[in-house]
């Protein structure tokens, strides 16, 4: 028997080269060259850009088998969204009515004064648009420790203006403050945007993130809450743009000490819908909730990742989310609880419930724990359904239509995140959206 | 409260199971390459088609990337530095009765407290006994060839029923279907072949003991069990592990195929050495296991987990027919530097079938222990059901418990449920024990055997003794 020819040496020949998977690969290129030119710029933001850059270049570009990405393929992207800027134009349709007395407007991206109501006193608004004369502090999205997706280091990469909020210490304002992010545009194209809110010590405010739209635009927004110690936050993410857009949305919240936050996530699938939210518990004693209702219709896709990283002892998290799926939507949902060695005391929940509408919906969800201490509880829950036909039974018998009673039965399944949205404008504004939400996932 | 020195004293645990028969082995030289794979083949006398096959896996394993996707971290494995074949000497000329077996290989099995002798009289149970590579003696044969029942070595099957073989061997786990699948399908050294006839319930549960026992032996054990319509088998596999220092590779590849109306009940009861509490030695344990369920019949996995230093294992049931069940039961516990990455697939294709997932974790020491889970629901499987538990303890500060489930589902008729905690020895059962006058290593064992029983009542009598035994030793003293 020879023994000259090993296994090893046979499969480093067998094996065939790794093959880059050539979507991924001329997405890559094309962020990168965006990155590049955005990055030659000289102004406050360079050192940012330049850090970004270096991030983006250095950070494997996600494909099919990244398993962060396992169930959303970006070919949708492959029409070139990422070639072509979106116009910085006035816009072509009346903006709605605003949920808050402040208001602040973007539209693809760039900072619109002219449309937009000042929030009051106590509340500093600083555009990152490269016009500020001192160094401005890096954003969590540029940090080692930020957000660590590809799509929020080509935002910082390529930031060109943003928003940021810093609401002074021991300020508590009354109303809610709107960021209205507008995306539109006639050919496939993109946007960047970019908000961070700071709350300080002992202050109270509640920030309204709606995304509204049309066209064929993709919106790459970074979203940062900083809250202060002992300080109360409500968020809410309203993504109500139209079927045809494109939204991939990064979102980083790191609550203070002893401080509360919560955030509200209503969405409705789109074309290509992926959102990476990290929350960071860093901090003893603080409090975070995350809700979210998705509602897929169409076509659609809808990719929620969420990881919560309890790094510290004491800290309490919980998570709500319930997904529709409607015709051929497909909801992704990926709930992540990662619990650091030292983080003793440590409760953290999770729970999605799904609900199919259709037969030809998809439910993907993977709610993960990954615990590293013994002195914590945790739990997570998931389900997949669909609607009670006993219920459905019950509704018909009493001379309701099938679509009427569904639509109940739809509002039944989500009304107790419907019922605990702390503020009425919002919650006047969910319930008609739910509903023609609702009624476009029941379109076949 | 105990000392600690006294629960650090528990932990530890030595491996009671741990001593080396010294037997002179016929083994081939560390590598592989084809022509340790034509040696194996010819060493059996196999017949060419099924050298054929296994070549044709060898060159798809070449071609495979190591797959790093489970949440284990060990140094990388030298294929090249393993051997893979290994008999034990004195079996050049197979002994047709125990009695022309090597004494010294008896009296292994003796200190394993499994005499094939007394086990004949025991319960009825029949003992397919894997001495490293080659079947040494198997027991009630003939009583279980007078119901139709064939078990025995896959080697014998090969060349007595090449009919029951060629159609079956690799239809649940292709040759291709995974790095270690693939691996094994090239060199697969023996195992269990299995056969039951039509509605024909077996008269007696099924054993298989395996034993690793040559220092630096792979070892590649491939269990094929055909349930033909209507019938009924219950399968048993426990394994122990002398103690030893190198990591041992086990690649092992279980294929069952319940035709319809078929049950299938596979329990493992697994004690590998764990390697020592600094993570030296261990076996490297690499399964796949994986059963197709056709029209009403039903297929249950039970496992207890609790050696080797890498366990990555996920017992999966393809539930192909309508009506067809899937059971998934495990208990896996780690300690030292254990690392287990385990679960199961729930692949429902068929309409209105049914899968449970219970799985419950204990990690200890500086261990590691994940739940990997799969619930596919394709688009034809109208009503299917699935409910999945799983529960993780720990046991001290420096451990993890991870989940990882994958839930898809693409039929809305489809009913999926799924929870998992995580927690550590409740407080107050604690107290509750101790107030009546428990002492603390009892009253955990008692918490960490009810946090199991959902799983333990799913074995059979046998394996519940002794997994109850082996949660014992290693677990009790882990509070503090």
């Amino acid at each position: 028997m020879t023994d000259a020819v090993t296994s090893t040496a046979q499969r480093a020949a067998a094996r065939p080269a790794p093959v880059a998977e050539p979507l991924a690969h001329k997405l890559a290129a094309q962020a990168l060259s965006l990155a590049e030119q955005a990055a030659a710029q000289s102004d406050a933001l360079s050192a940012w850009r330049q850090a970004a850059l270096a991030q983006l270049a250095a950070l494997p570009f996600p494909s099919k088998k990244t398993e962060q990405w396992k169930y959303t393929s970006l070919m949708a992207l492959d029409a070139g969204h990422l070639t072509a800027q979106a116009p910085d134009q006035a816009p072509s349709q009346t903006l709605p009515e605003p949920l808050a007395p402040w208001r602040l407007v973007l539209i693809n991206g760039r900072y619109h004064a002219e449309l937009s109501q000042l929030p009051p006193q106590g509340v500093t608004l600083t555009r990152l648009d490269g016009s500020a004369e001192a160094p401005l502090e890096a954003p969590l999205s540029v940090a080692e420790d930020g957000l660590r997706t590809p799509f929020a280091w080509l935002n910082s990469a390529a930031l060109q203006d943003g928003l940021l909020l810093t609401v002074a210490d021991g300020v508590a304002l009354d109303a809610p403050i709107e960021v209205l992010l507008l995306g539109s545009a006639e050919a496939a194209s993109h946007c960047h945007t970019r908000l961070r809110l700071q709350l300080g010590a002992g202050s109270r405010a509640t920030l309204i993130e709606r995304y509204i739209g049309q066209g064929p635009v993709l919106t790459n927004a970074v979203t940062e809450l900083v809250t202060g110690d002992n300080s109360d936050l409500v968020h809410y993410r309203l993504q109500a743009e139209a079927a045809d857009t494109l939204h991939i949305g990064s979102l980083i919240l790191v609550p203070g000490r002893d401080s509360r936050a919560t955030s509200f996530q209503l969405m409705q699938g789109n074309a290509l819908r992926r959102n990476d939210v990290r929350v960071l518990m860093a901090h003893s004693g603080a409090s975070a909730s995350l809700n979210g209702i998705f509602v897929g219709r169409g076509n659609t896709h809808t990719d929620n990742q969420i990881c919560i990283e309890h790094r510290v002892p004491h800290a309490v998290s919980d998570q709500l989310f319930k997904g529709m799926a409607g015709d051929k939507a497909r909801l992704v949902f990926n709930g992540r609880i990662h619990i650091f060695a030292g983080a003793k005391g440590t409760n953290a929940e999770l729970s999605n419930k799904n609900l199919l509408l259709s037969p030809g919906a998809e439910v993907d969800t993977k709610p993960e724990l990954e615990i590293y201490n013994d002195d914590v509880k945790c739990s997570h829950g998931t389900t997949c359904g669909q609607l009670d036909a006993q219920a459905l039974f019950y509704l018909r018998s009493r001379g309701i239509a099938e679509p009427e009673a569904k639509r109940m039965l739809a509002f039944g399944f989500v009304n107790e995140l419907l019922a605990a949205l702390p503020d009425a404008a919002v919650a006047e504004w969910a319930r008609p959206w739910l509903e023609s939400a609702l009624t476009e996932a029941a379109q076949a | 409260m105990t000392s600690q020195a006294e629960l650090d004293k528990l932990i530890r645990g030595d491996y009671a199971a741990g001593f080396i028969s010294a037997i002179e082995s016929d083994t081939l030289p560390p590598g592989l390459n084809e022509d340790v794979i034509r040696f194996i083949s010819g060493k059996k006398g196999e017949p060419e088609w099924l050298l054929a096959w296994r070549l044709e896996a060898y060159k798809k394993w070449l071609a495979m990337p190591l797959p790093t996707w489970a949440h284990l971290d060990h140094p990388p494995l030298d294929f090249d530095e393993v051997s893979y074949y290994s008999a034990p000497k004195s079996m050049a000329d197979r002994p047709q009765s125990l009695d022309e077996v090597d004494p010294e290989l008896l009296r292994t099995y003796e200190k394993l407290g499994i005499p094939l002798h007394e086990q004949e009289m025991l319960a009825g149970v029949a003992v397919d006994a894997v001495f490293d590579s080659v079947s040494v003696g198997t027991t009630f044969k003939a009583k279980l060839l007078e119901a139709g029942v064939i078990f025995c070595s896959i080697s014998e099957a090969v060349h007595e029923y090449p009919e029951l073989i060629k159609p079956y061997l690799g239809s649940v786990v292709p040759q291709g279907d995974n790095f270690y699948a693939a691996l094994n399908s090239a060199v697969f050294s023996d195992g269990s072949f299995v056969y039951i006839p039509k509605g024909v319930r077996c008269p007696m549960e099924l054993s298989t003991y395996f034993r690793i026992n040559e220092a630096k032996t792979g070892q590649f054990e491939r269990t094929l069990i055909v349930a033909d319509e209507g019938s009924y088998v219950s399968y048993l596999e426990g394994c122990t592990a002398p103690m030893r220092d190198e990591n041992q590779l086990h690649a092992a590849v279980v294929e069952l195929v319940a035709l319809p109306g078929a049950q299938i009940k596979y329990s493992t009861v697994q004690n590998w050495y764990p390697g020592d509490e600094n993570g030296k030695g261990g076996i490297y344990n690499f399964v796949t296991k994986r059963g197709v369920a056709h029209e009403n019949s039903k297929i249950s996995w039970t496992q207890v987990e609790t050696g080797s230093a890498i366990t990555w294992k996920y017992p999966s049931v393809i539930l192909r027919g309508d009506n067809a069940v899937g059971e998934f039961y495990s208990v896996a516990l780690t300690r030292h530097m254990q690392q287990a990455d385990t679960g199961t697939k729930m692949i429902h294709l068929g309409k209105n079938t049914t899968s449970t997932i219970i799985s419950k974790g204990i990690s200890a020491g500086r261990s590691s222990n994940t739940y990997r889970g799969l619930v596919r629901i394709s688009p034809r499987a109208e009503n299917a059901r699935n409910f999945t538990q799983c529960d993780s303890l720990l046991l001290g500060d420096t451990c993890g418990a991870h989940t990882f489930p994958y839930i898809e589902s693409r039929n809305p008729s489809a009913m999926i449920e799924h929870e998992a905690t995580t927690s550590k020895v409740s407080d107050d059962q604690l107290f509750l024990c101790r107030n009546r006058g428990i002492d603390p290593e009892k009253a955990v064992s008692m918490i960490v055997n009810g946090f199991c029983k959902e799983v333990f009542k799913e074995l059979p009598m046998e394996f519940a003794v002794e997994a109850g035994k082996l949660l014992e030793v290693s677990l009790e003293g882990a509070v503090g």
